[in-house]
Order: C-alpha cells, then sequence, then structure tokens
C-alpha cells in the first residue's frame, strides 16, 4: 500500500531532514511512526502523501508515484489528518465542514451521499452540526478536523498526532473509533504519535525515527522491549512494558495491565517471591 | 522566500553598525534615488546596493531579492515602455523616450527596495526597535508595531502555505496549473488565515503585557546602542550620496 525506497528529502539546500527512508506498509495495517521532537516524523507523513516529493528516492502510495500523481487525485484515498487542526479547518460550521471534504473529494456540490455521510458523522462524534468551529476548543477542534478526514472513507489514514489535546475519554473513544474503521474496513492506518500507551495499545507495528532517519521497525511489542533501541530514540517504555522488563523472567512478554495482575496473582498464590 | 526577511548572523562592519545608523544610510539611498534624474547616478546607487550586500556578507540574499525584483520589474519596465507616448519612435509605439522612463522607474524601484531588505538581513529585529527606542525616543508601542509587522510576514506566508497543503490533502485542487481557478479556491481560506492570525495577536498582546509591555521606555534597554567610527563613516557616505545625488541630477 505504500512503499519507501530510499527516500530522502531537505526543505533547503543541502541539509537532508530525512534521509535513506526504506518501508513498506501493507494493505490494513495499524503503524505507528515514533520519535523525539524533530525526528523528521511529520516530514515522513507529509512525504507519504506527497504534499512533498522526495528528493530522492521513490514513494508509492496505492500504486501511485507520488512524485508524478496530484495529491488532490489523491484525497479520496489518503486522509491526512494534521497537527495542527485549525490549517484544515475553514468553514463556518461543523456540518459544512464536513461535507467541504466530501464534496472535494466527489467533486459535486450536493448529494444525498454526501449529506447522508455527514449526517452519520455529526452523530458518531456527538456534534449538531451548528457549532462554529473557531469558537470551539482545541480538543474540540481536532476532532472536527477528524471526523471531516474519516467521512471520505480513505483507503489510507494518516494522523499526525490525533490524540494530543484530548482528554483520556475521547482520546480512547477516537482511537477506537480508527481501530474500528482499521478491522473492519481494512484502512490502512499510519499514525504518528507521541504516546506510548496508545501505542501499545493500538498499533501493530512501530517505526522508530532519530534525526531523520529509520533506526527501527518492527512488531511494537518487540520495539518496546529493545532497550538499546529506545535509548537511541530517547523513548521511554510505556509503563507496563517498563514493569515487565524490570521483573523479567515469565513477566518479560506480558503487555496488558490485566495479565500483568493475573501472572503476578498466579505467583503470589503459589506463595513463590518474584 | 520566507528567508528574504530573515537576519543572518555576521560580523562585518554591517552588523556592527548602530541600527539607527543603517535606517539613515538607507533612508539616504532612497532620497538620493528619488532626488536625481539621471539614469548613470541609479546606475551609480545601484552599485552601491550591491557593495552593501558585499561588505554585510549577504550577497547571495542580495541576489535573491533581485531576482524576485526582476520579476515585477519586466512587467513594470513593459508597462511604461508602451504607455508613454512622448519622444521618437523607435518601434510601433515604443519611443526612445518611453524606453529612457522606464529603465528609470525600474532602477529606481530596485535601488530602493534592496536595502530595505538588506537591513533586515544585517540587523536582529529586536535590535531595530530597541535602538529606536534608546536613541529616537521613539514610543515602544510605535516600534514594537512595526517590528511586529515585519516579523509577521514570513509567519503569515508559512501559515498560508500550511493551510494550502491542509486544503489539497482534502482534495482541493491546489495544486491544479489553471491560476484563475487557483485564486477562486484561496478566497475561502482567508477565514482560516484571518482566525489563526488574530487568534496569535490577541496571545502577543497578553504575552506582551505580562511581561510589563506597557512600562516599557528609551531607559529600559539593556544593551546600548553606540556610535563608533564605522556609523561616523556610513553617516559620511550617507552625506555623500546626497550630495552627489543632488549635484549631479540633471546629467543623462
Ligand atoms: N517547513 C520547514 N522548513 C524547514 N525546515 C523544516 C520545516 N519543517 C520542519 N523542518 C525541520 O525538519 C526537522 C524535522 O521536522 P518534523 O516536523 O518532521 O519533526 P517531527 O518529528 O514531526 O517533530 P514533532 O514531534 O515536534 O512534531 C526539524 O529539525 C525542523 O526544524
Ligand atoms: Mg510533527
Amino acid at each position: 500500500m505504500i512503499i519507501a525506497e530510499k527516500v530522502s528529502y531537505g526543505y533547503s539546500g543541502s541539509i537532508r531532514t530525512v534521509s535513506d527512508l526504506s518501508f513498506h506498509i501493507k494493505k490494513g495495517e495499524f503503524a505507528a511512526i515514533v520519535g523525539e521532537n524533530g525526528a523528521g516524523k511529520t516530514t515522513t507523513v507529509k512525504l507519504i502523501d506527497g504534499l512533498i516529493k522526495p528528493t530522492s528516492g521513490k514513494m508509492t502510495v496505492c500504486g501511485l508515484d507520488t512524485a508524478s500523481s496530484r495529491v488532490s487525485e489523491r484525497a479520496r484515498h489518503v486522509g491526512f489528518l494534521f497537527q495542527n487542526p485549525d490549517r484544515q479547518i475553514c468553514q463556518n460550521t461543523v456540518r459544512e465542514e464536513i461535507a467541504f471534504g466530501l464534496r472535494a473529494v466527489s467533486g459535486k456540490k450536493r448529494s444525498d451521499e454526501i449529506d447522508r455521510r455527514t449526517s452519520e458523522m455529526l452523530e458518531l462524534f456527538g456534534f449538531t452540526g451548528d457549532e462554529e468551529p473557531f469558537s470551539l476548543s482545541r480538543g474540540q477542534r481536532q476532532q472536527v478536523a477528524l471526523a471531516s478526514v474519516l467521512a471520505v472513507d480513505p483507503e489510507v489514514l494518516i494522523l499526525d498526532e490525533p490524540t494530543t489535546g484530548l482528554d483520556y475519554r475521547e482520546c480512547v473513544r477516537i482511537m477506537d473509533m480508527i481501530r474500528e474503521m482499521n478491522e473492519q474496513s481494512g484502512t490502512t492506518v499510519v499514525m504518528v504519535c507521541h504516546d506510548m500507551e496508545i501505542v501499545l495499545d493500538y498499533a501493530d507495528r512501530a517505526l522508530v525515527m532519530a534525526g531523520g532517519a529509520l533506526i527501527g521497525d518492527g512488531r511494537v511489542k518487540d520495539i518496546f522491549r529493545d532497550e538499546e533501541l529506545m535509548g537511541k530514540a530517547s523513548l521511554l517504555p510505556p509503563q507496563i512494558t517498563g514493569l515487565a522488563l524490570r521483573l523479567g523472567g515469565d513477566f518479560r512478554d506480558i503487555d496488558d495491565a490485566a495479565a500483568m495482575a493475573d501472572a503476578v496473582c498466579g505467583r503470589m498464590k503459589e506463595g513463590k517471591a518474584i | 522566500m520566507t528567508e528574504i526577511f530573515q537576519y543572518t548572523p555576521g560580523n562585518s562592519p554591517l552588523h556592527r553598525m548602530n541600527p539607527v545608523t543603517k535606517i539613515l544610510l538607507t533612508i539616504c539611498v532612497c532620497v538620493a534615488a528619488f532626488v536625481t534624474d539621471s539614469l548613470i547616478v541609479l546606475a551609480a546607487l545601484f552599485v552601491f546596493d550591491l557593495l552593501i550586500g558585499l561588505t554585510g556578507g549577504v550577497f547571495r540574499k542580495t541576489l535573491a531579492v533581485l531576482k524576485g525584483l526582476v520579476k515585477v520589474s519586466v512587467f513594470l519596465f513593459a508597462l511604461q515602455a508602451l504607455l508613454v507616448r512622448r519622444g521618437n519612435v523607435l518601434f510601433r509605439i515604443v519611443t526612445d523616450e518611453g524606453l529612457m522612463l522606464a529603465s528609470k522607474v525600474v532602477l529606481r524601484l530596485i535601488v530602493v527596495c534592496l536595502p530595505l531588505t538588506l537591513i533586515l538581513a544585517v540587523t536582529k529585529i529586536s535590535d531595530l526597535a530597541n535602538a529606536m527606542v534608546q536613541v529616537l525616543h521613539l514610543p515602544y508601542p510605535y516600534a514594537f508595531t512595526l517590528t511586529t509587522a515585519i516579523r509577521f510576514v514570513p509567519q503569515f506566508m508559512e501559515e498560508m502555505t500550511g493551510i494550502m497543503e491542509a486544503q489539497t490533502a482534502r482534495g482541493v485542487e491546489f495544486d491544479t496549473r489553471n491560476s484563475i481557478k487557483k485564486i477562486g479556491m484561496i478566497l475561502p481560506l482567508c477565514a482560516p488565515l484571518l482566525i489563526s492570525s488574530i487568534r496569535r495577536t490577541t496571545a502577543t498582546a497578553v504575552a506582551a503585557e505580562v511581561r510589563g509591555f506597557e512600562l516599557r521606555n528609551h531607559g529600559s534597554g539593556y544593551k546600548k546602542y553606540g556610535f563608533g567610527p564605522i556609523d561616523l563613516i556610513a553617516v559620511l557616505i550617507s552625506a555623500a550620496l546626497i550630495a552627489g545625488a543632488v549635484l549631479l541630477r540633471n546629467i543623462p
């Protein structure tokens, strides 16, 4: 679905912001890109969407080379949620905002399908539709932006920090929604995220970036257990993985709280020291 | 494009010069360019501009600005050359006087615009504001308004690029070749641009307020902006520029 072959990019002159990225994300995968601030994550996802073209190398998304096809053409296949929702929102009501993306993608001004899809998204996100996006809170604006991206039902969904600014409940609600799309419709998801707990809970695969290079790529569980790699990327594993690593032995491979509790209780019942 | 308004660090004579002297020099170049009516003097001023860029170690930026100006100039030149009716006809409707006038207008534009952008390349905006407040006793709010306006230009452009990117990703055809279509699509985006700018302005105002904006005056600065030999030289050059322009205003 997304194939990067030795992709490099520099914003200006000779400095390369990302260099030699090669990866292959398959249809239906849920991948997370992690790394410290300025590691080049946003640059990488922009390259995937073709908003910026590789200086060298080749990026193919949904079978289209990003260098030779237009971003707006690919918009029906690829949805992109930006780090800053305010750049995306441009209409006066939430309903218009959601319909705007649908109209741009379908090229139609009005259709029953657009109305139906808009109402569906409004209901899903709990908006009445008459709110003014710019007077909503930052977290709510983030949701409006996400709703208008999801409305299009893209094959590839790119999310740049979808959960920043959301409270925990909203965060879980939105992530559950994204997981549902991923599992039900087979949407390929690429998510940039700083919250390792969320990455562990939702993503299957993690791409680790540091200094513009891809330094790790694998199953989330394996990546988080690789202490050397995590150190290099200046990342801390989620608490539960950290605990599992500290306990070691049989506990090493556990990565969810309930299983950990069961394991510890089991050990205690047996009367053994941990 | 956005780098044009940005400061280039350095230690050239121009960097060390008092910001007020730089403003004076810039103004003198502008005045000289408007006083004179001679193509030769204008050409000399143009060379002087290039020298400024060279001394300041920002020659590449000078050329970049020049490139942008040339694009505007071509348009302006054609307009002038086609509209002026006086003089001897050289080619259909183009007259010799028309060509002469067009050259002067264009050269004048370039001569005036170059130092205005170069001053920003060799002076930190904060130094510019502080020196004006300290030396010229300009009330701080005015200096602040001036410098903020300059500072916002690149931010504004960056924001616009960001918004257009976001809309393209949603399927709005900003990547079309048709420029008329593009202009039509840009209009609806003015709302988000304005709103985010107003948000930022309010935020800047609050941030300035809590840091004692109101209390600031010409005595508040920590850094002192003194005058040295370089400034004296610059003042002399400025005077020479004006004098030269006035004396030589009637040569061709
Ligand atoms: N438009 C731009 N022009 C020039 N340099 C840029 C631009 N955008 C980003 N950079 C530089 O590229 C590098 C990587 O930026 P990027 O936005 O990809 O980081 P990131 O991993 O998304 O960081 P964060 O976690 O803070 O979002 C940074 O050093 C940044 O300074
Ligand atoms: Mg980022």
